[in-house]
């Protein structure tokens, strides 16, 4: 059962976050997890329902300065289909492929994505080591107010996030990735498509001369959020990426990380694959 | 065109066997116009819902349904103690649908309302209140066999703790059990003790095998409506209309007579609709209290919580062979978690026994079966029926056996395969056999000898990706089984002045494709195109008796029954058109819509216009005929012997995986299949269920598993219980074997559930061939590849009871 009195869909950023400003509204973008979870009884749906969908603000994908901004609306579809985002950021491009399905692919959004907080949410991970910042929006006197939030501290627990009631998610900004730049991103499943990541691994740095700086870690599902793993971070930075060493990270991951049980997977086999695809990785890395 | 040309027309010889015809509903369904059960509203209509137990084992001290009964909207509110006639249900009538003081399992059924809305009836449910009192939980069938174990049937006791006096004949739902052993099997030919003292080598393992269930795309439903002469007209998803229409009756104390059941198109059976669940009987209930029409459809959640699933097995083998690989014994015991209830799945070592008994020749066999209550959910029949687990265990060790000794497991599989004219230890005689040609076609079509060597010696080479090949066999019956004292079905057939047909069957259409299959044997016999058909199939009002669709025996029994109408029409109109034309019936024959002459194919007359002669005239006559088939087959003496199926089907398929050792991820890169059909009727249809099958059986080996942790269900839902996707699905390489049966519709043998029988079995052998790890338990998912290749799974052995 639900609240639900208004529906209300507005037509410019300035109405959405004026909207907001009593806080009891439950923002709409492609559904794909606010349906389920709403039908599943786990998310009620509070007295208004905002469908955010006709908001040019939250739309499209451009280069500004030396930022690569991705409005909040944008599909996952588009994401992948962008020829900045192939050309520039790859990584996204192979997160988007081992997204869910075409029909999922088509409705759910970034935004969507980010807002859920879940802890597999698949966008999430090559984010977190892109050093991502989530813009957000809010309505606080009769002005619109902006600020930007680092991704990595964003999730506080699955769902939860340090978003307020009052505030829209607006945009994604990713800085252009410098000359030497690698990123990679794993994403296991028992199935190609249509899967809960059991676990995921994002892995970018700076590349050069065999050695990997700069680096930034991300594991997904084995934690209540994403999580940028510093242990391991700190062992890769400025290593030489032979296979002694990348096997002393791999297991450095390993012990790092403390995911659960669950219907998915079990912790000792969740660890195992932090270990392996870690190693996988960086070999690859090092290969290249 | 005139006369002179006409006359000379000839109709060249032309055959529908074998080609490759469109199943005649797929235009409907491609294009979203099939009308299913769930697209059909009748007006006045009331929609039922079921609340069921939130608890798994308990009784249940009061149920309060007054506030239901006050919300606006809501017709009916019913409960056990509203309906007092109830009766028991199930293959062992060890349930009422509306649970009596008790809950069992988690999906048992406490109360239901029939409301103007499904949300009324929805909100109606959460304002019934029960009170429970726990009872301890048995979801391990090795604890539920244990002597001290507590009993999920319990006798009842009189209020002074007395044994309440039994009547005889007085079902389990009544007078409960003394133990939770629901069924037991024995089965046994030759000696095993003579059979392992003759043994050079003998292999004792432990197979495990999970819940999985039918994942039908069209959730389960039903609308019952009384007129106001009280007779019942239902739209069931039913199976098996006719002894269903009988058991329904009995359940609601009415004359079978005043039962019609029609049957829309269904969304997937496989098995699932063989019994008859509560739900039905419930909606029955309803729309007896309601007088209204009601129709009660299931949710997906609910599709999973109480729909029945594929039979958990736990099952030790023992085995032996000598030295020079030829099979001497086989003695199992298994362990069937029965669930709360019984259903068909407790009936699975049927099938089972067949196929230790019957695949290759044994000659001493020992099958000792016990299904045991537990609070878990029931097992119902699945496409294959006890036939995938049986041959999961029977299929490793004839690999196991084969290396033991150092025998190629080819050559050891050829030395033990039967032929033709051969009959097993449990009397299943094999008219047509073309088993060792499945052997050999699909070992030489997916050049299975090599892979095997070579997979053997790259499993120490560098890289995490093994490339493996397994091999496994099956048999099942082909040619319909009798386990009821009929396995026939009839026919009407009906010809119209236009020269169509309209074939009135038994026979279900549970999407598998009979009904194509139907009107091409038809067809065939009478010269017309498969336009010239319409089928009727979903009316007992208007179909001839037929026992259901079960054991793969449509095209085989309904098909035989079609032809024997088909003759019988053909006949008369070969008559008819030789004393018009005056000549031997013999010298004419039909063929593209003619009456023919059978010497060149010279058109005599077309058949509309022979038709429209015979019925335009003081002595109209009609071409209708009738036709019952009851296959040659005989029913199973008191243990268990006997040549159940008219014919056998043999099939042999040949499954190459990819295991990656990081991660246990085994891929299905290819199946090669070669199965004994008889005859290939309709190349399209038969090359769909084969793929179908085949993709079922990758979904049981690799990714489908319905977990049940202490009586709870905990993926009832597509996003955790892992149903093959597209991409995942191998590149198939299918033969079929002809061997003509010579009882079979123009030769062919049933074929429904084979597909899916090896699957399971050749990918554990593939994965050892690929890795040298052997995994006994089901399904192959990463997390349990990966356990076992770390060395980390702990042998499973279950110690069989003494067997005598
Ligand atoms: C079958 C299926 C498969 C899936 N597979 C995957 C998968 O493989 N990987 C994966 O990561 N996810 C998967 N998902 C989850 C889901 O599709 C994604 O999380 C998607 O990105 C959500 O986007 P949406 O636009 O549909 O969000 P919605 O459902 O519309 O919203 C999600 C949440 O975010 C809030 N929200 C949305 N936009 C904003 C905004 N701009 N500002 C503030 N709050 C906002 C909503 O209020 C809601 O709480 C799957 C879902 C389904 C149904």
């Amino acid at each position: 059962m639900t609240e639900l009195k208004h529906y209300f869909a507005p037509t410019s950023l300035d109405q959405a976050v004026e909207c907001l400003k009593d806080g009891d509204v439950t923002i709409l973008a492609g559904g794909t997890d606010l349906t389920p979870q709403s039908q599943a009884g786990r998310l009620k749906i509070k007295q208004t329902l905002m469908n955010i969908r006709h908001i040019p603000q939250l739309s499209g994908i451009t280069l500004e300065g030396k930022e690569i901004r991705i409005g909040a609306l944008t599909t996952i579809t588009e994401i992948m289909e962008h020829p900045l985002i192939r050309e520039r950021l790859p990584v996204l491009v192979v997160a988007c492929d081992h997204f869910a399905s075409d029909q999922i692919r088509n409705a759910g959004t970034i935004g969507g994505n980010i807002c859920n907080a879940s802890p597999a949410g698949d966008m999430l991970i090559p984010l977190l080591v892109l050093d991502a910042c989530v813009e957000l929006a809010s309505m606080p006197e009769n002005k619109i107010y902006r600020h930007c939030m680092p991704l990595s501290t964003f999730f506080v627990g699955p769902g939860k996030t340090r978003k307020s009631l009052c505030e829209l998610v607006t945009s994604v900004r990713i800085p252009l990735p410098a000359e030497g730049h690698v990123a990679h991103f794993y994403k296991h499943g028992t199935r190609p498509a249509l899967d809960i990541s059991t676990i995921s691994i994002g892995v970018a740095g700076t590349f050069r001369d065999g050695t990997l700086s700069n680096v930034r870690v991300a594991f997904g599902a084995v934690a209540p959020t994403p999580v940028r793993a510093s242990q391991t971070e700190q062992a890769l930075e400025g290593q030489r990426l032979d296979e002694a060493t990348i096997e002393k990270i791999a297991q450095i991951a390993r012990d790092e990380v403390k995911p659960i049980d669950d219907v998915r997977a079990t912790a000792w086999y969740r660890k195992e694959m932090i270990h392996n695809i870690t190693k996988r990785i960086l070999s690859h890395v090092a290969q290249a | 065109m005139n006369v002179a040309e006409k006359k000379a027309r000839v109709i060249e010889p032309d055959t529908l066997i074998g080609k490759r015809i469109p199943k005649m509903d797929a235009p409907e369904k491609a294009s979203g116009k099939t009308r299913y059960i769930h697209d059909i509203n009748l007006s006045g209509q009331l929609h039922g819902k079921i609340l069921r137990s939130d608890r798994i084992h308990a009784l249940i001290k009061s149920i309060d349904t007054s506030a239901a009964k006050a919300l606006p909207g809501v017709h009916a509110v019913i409960t056990a103690a509203d309906i007092p006639d109830q009766r028991p249900i199930g293959v062992a009538k060890d349930h009422f649908p509306l649970k009596v003081g008790r809950v069992r399992s988690e999906r048992d059924e406490i109360a239901a309302v029939a409301a103007e809305s499904e949300e009324i009836a929805e909100a109606a449910l959460k304002l019934i209140k029960v009170e429970y009192e726990d009872l301890p939980v048995i979801s391990n069938p090795e604890d539920a066999i244990k002597p001290d174990a507590i009993l999920i049937h319990p006798e009842p006791h009189g209020a002074d703790g007395s044994h309440e006096h039994l009547k005889q004949g007085m079902s389990i739902a009544h007078k409960g059990k003394p133990d939770n052993i629901a069924m037991r099997f024995d089965y046994v030919h030759g000696d095993v003790i003579q059979g392992e003292a003759e043994s050079d080598v003998v292999i004792e393992d432990t197979f495990k095998l999970h819940y999985v269930t039918h994942c039908c795309m069209g959730v389960s439903g039903m609308i019952a409506e009384f007129d106001s002469s009280g007779n019942l007209l239902m739209y069931s998803n039913t199976q098996v209309p006719f002894l269903h229409k009988r058991e329904f009756a009995e359940y609601l104390n009415m004359d079978p007579a005043r039962i019609r059941i029609i049957q829309p198109p269904i969304g997937g059976g496989f098995g699932s609709k063989l019994d008859i669940y509560p739900f039905e009987v419930i909606c029955l209930y309803l729309a007896r209290a309601a007088k209204r029409p009601v129709k009660m459809l299931f949710t997906r959640e609910e599709e999973f919580l109480a729909s029945p699933t594929r039979q958990p097995v736990l099952l030790t083998l023992r085995s032996g062979c000598k030295k020079d690989g030829t099979l001497t014994f086989r003695q199992v015991h298994t362990l069937h978690d029965n669930g709360a209830y019984t259903s068909w799945g407790a009936t699975t070592p049927f099938v089972m026994m067949q196929t230790f008994s019957s695949l290759y020749r044994v000659p001493h066999c020992d099958y000792h079966t016990a299904a045991v209550y537990t609070n878990n959910p029931y097992a119902g029949s699945f496409r294959g029926y006890g036939n995938l687990q049986a041959t999961f265990a029977i299929e490793q060790h004839m690999d196991m056996l084969a290396e033991k000794i150092g025998m190629d497991p080819l050559e050891f599989r050829l030395k033990n395969a039967q032929d033709a004219g051969e009959t097993t230890g449990q009397g299943m005689s094999f008219k047509s056999c073309g088993f060792k040609d499945c052997i050999n076609t699909a070992a030489q079509r997916s050049d299975y000898a090599r892979k095997v060597q070579e997979n053997v010696a790259n499993r120490n080479a560098a890289g995490n990706i093994k490339r493996g090949v397994g091999m496994a066999s099956m048999l099942h019956v082909g040619g319909g089984a009798k386990i009821y004292p009929s396995d026939g079905c009839g026919t009407i057939l009906k010809m119209d002045d236009f020269a169509n047909i309209t074939l009135i069957t038994g026979a279900s259409e549970i999407g598998q494709g009979s009904e194509t299959v139907l009107s091409q044997l038809v067809c065939e016999e009478l010269g017309l195109p498969i336009s010239a058909v319409t089928v009727v199939n979903n009316d007992t009002a208007i179909t001839p008796w037929d026992v259901g669709v079960h054991a793969s025996r449509t095209t085989f029994i309904a098909g035989n029954s079609a032809i024997g109408a088909a003759k019988k029409a053909k006949a008369k109109i070969l008559a008819v058109a030789a004393t018009k034309y005056e000549c031997a019936e013999s010298d004419l024959d039909l063929r593209g819509g003619f009456v023919i002459k059978a010497a060149n194919g010279e058109a005599v007359v077309e058949l509309s216009k022979l038709l429209r002669n015979l019925h335009f005239q003081d002595k109209a006559e009609l071409v209708m005929t009738t036709f019952y088939y009851e296959p040659p087959s005989v029913h199973q003496d008191k243990g268990f012997k006997g040549d159940v199926s008219a014919a056998y089907a043999w099939g042999t398929q040949v499954v190459e995986v990819e295991v990656d050792t990081d991660t246990g991820i085994v891929k299905m890169t290819k199946v090669t299949g070669a199965h004994d059909v008889g005859r290939v009727l309709n190349r399209l249809g038969i090359e769909g269920q084969i793929e179908g099958g085949v993709i079922m059986g990758q979904g049981y080996a690799l990714t489908e598993d319905l977990m049940i942790e202490n009586g709870v269900m905990k993926n009832p839902n597509f996003r955790d219980y892992k149903l093959v996707t597209a991409p995942e699905i191998p590149e198939m390489d299918i033969s079929f074997i002809e061997s003509m049966d010579g009882e079979g519709p123009q030769g062919a043998k049933g074929v429904g559930e084979a597909p899916s029988i090896c699957i399971a079995a050749a990918t554990a052998n593939a994965i050892f061939n690929a890795t040298g790890v052997r995994i006994y338990e089901l399904p192959f998912t990463p997390e349990r590849v990966y356990r076992a290749l770390r060395g980390q799974t702990p042998k499973l052995y279950w110690k069989p009871w003494k067997a005598n």
